[in-house]
């Protein structure tokens, strides 16, 4: 009973990376697949989107490398988190900026 | 609105996770949560099945939802010269239904430019022709291009003393007429 408890636990921590990048790689590419699709309805879209897109791609495939190769993946899941932090980042901070009163100096009164 | 908090923090653990890994070296045959070794054979097997279920569901998923999206073809019949926006109010009691007529719906455009029917409103993909007719021909519309003579079609259901009314509207008329009657944001 406690080998095979022991299997299963060796199992799922040879497997973390493999959920950890598949889960990132679905929830991302699916969040900017939902923002690209706003282009049908005129929403403007922007080129890091594609390029986010490709990195949640990248990652996909580093999770079934991780099965084989869990150091080789690692460095193939840093690129892609990379590609998708140049959309996520200008994003974050985009959203974060105006809250931290940092908002254009324009729509500040002289 | 929880999936771009979701989205990040999970973009957040992959790379640190990964950031660690590439560039830690781990002890020698130890297997820890940071350090694992490449899965077993079983495991790649599992793993390998379920992602061929998951696609296999994806195509028939997409499959269904293709064949779903279609509906049949709408012919417009518009009064011979006729321009300005043109209105069909559909599940009108009382209104006749839309003939139907080598597989396309027929939508003969009254003078006044209101249709009223009691069909039901139909959704998903097709071509839809338009025409103008008149007693002597019936001559067709380019709905594309730069002498399109179609433009801004919509659908949308709106409110009055009859209760909800489902409707689509387009406008007949060269783009410039077109662009004169839609004021620019």
């Amino acid at each position: 009973m406690s080998s095979g408890s022991g299997s299963i636990d060796v199992i799922m921590v040879d497997m973390f990376p493999f959920f950890l990048y598949f889960a990132a790689s679905v929830i991302t590419g699916f969040h900017v697949y939902t923002l690209l699709a706003l282009a049908v309805y005129g929403a403007p879209s922007n080129p890091l989107e594609l390029v986010s897109l490709l990195g949640s791609l990248c990652l996909l495939i580093a999770a079934y490398v991780s099965l084989f190769k869990p150091n080789a993946a690692a460095k193939l899941a840093l690129i892609a988190c990379l590609a998708i932090w140049c959309f996520y980042g200008p994003a974050i901070a985009k959203s974060v900026r105006p809250k931290l009163g940092g908002q254009s100096s324009v729509l500040q009164p002289k | 609105m929880i999936l771009p908090y979701t989205a990040i923090v999970l973009l957040v653990v992959a790379t640190l996770y990964s950031t660690i890994v590439s560039f830690r070296r781990a002890d020698a045959g130890k297997r820890t949560w940071v350090f694992p070794e490449a899965t077993n054979r079983s495991a790649r097997i599992v793993v390998g099945g379920l992602t061929l279920a998951l696609l296999t569901g994806l195509a028939v998923w997409l499959g269904v939802g293709a064949r779903n999206s279609t509906r049949p073809a709408s012919r417009f019949l518009i009064p011979d010269g006729y321009t300005g926006w043109v209105r069909i109010e559909f599940e009108v009691q009382g209104a006749p239904p839309l003939p139907m007529e080598g597989g396309e719906y027929i939508l003969k455009i009254p003078p006044d430019g209101l249709l009223r029917t009691s069909s039901a409103e139909q959704y998903g993909w097709a071509k839809d022709h338009y025409y103008y007719y008149s007693a002597q021909a019936v001559h067709p519309l380019p709905d594309s291009g730069s002498a399109a003579l179609i433009w801004g079609k919509i659908n949308g259901e709106g409110s009055g003393a009859s209760g909800k009314r489902k409707y689509e509207e387009l406008f007949v008329g060269t783009e410039q007429q077109f662009k004169s009657q839609v004021p620019v944001s």
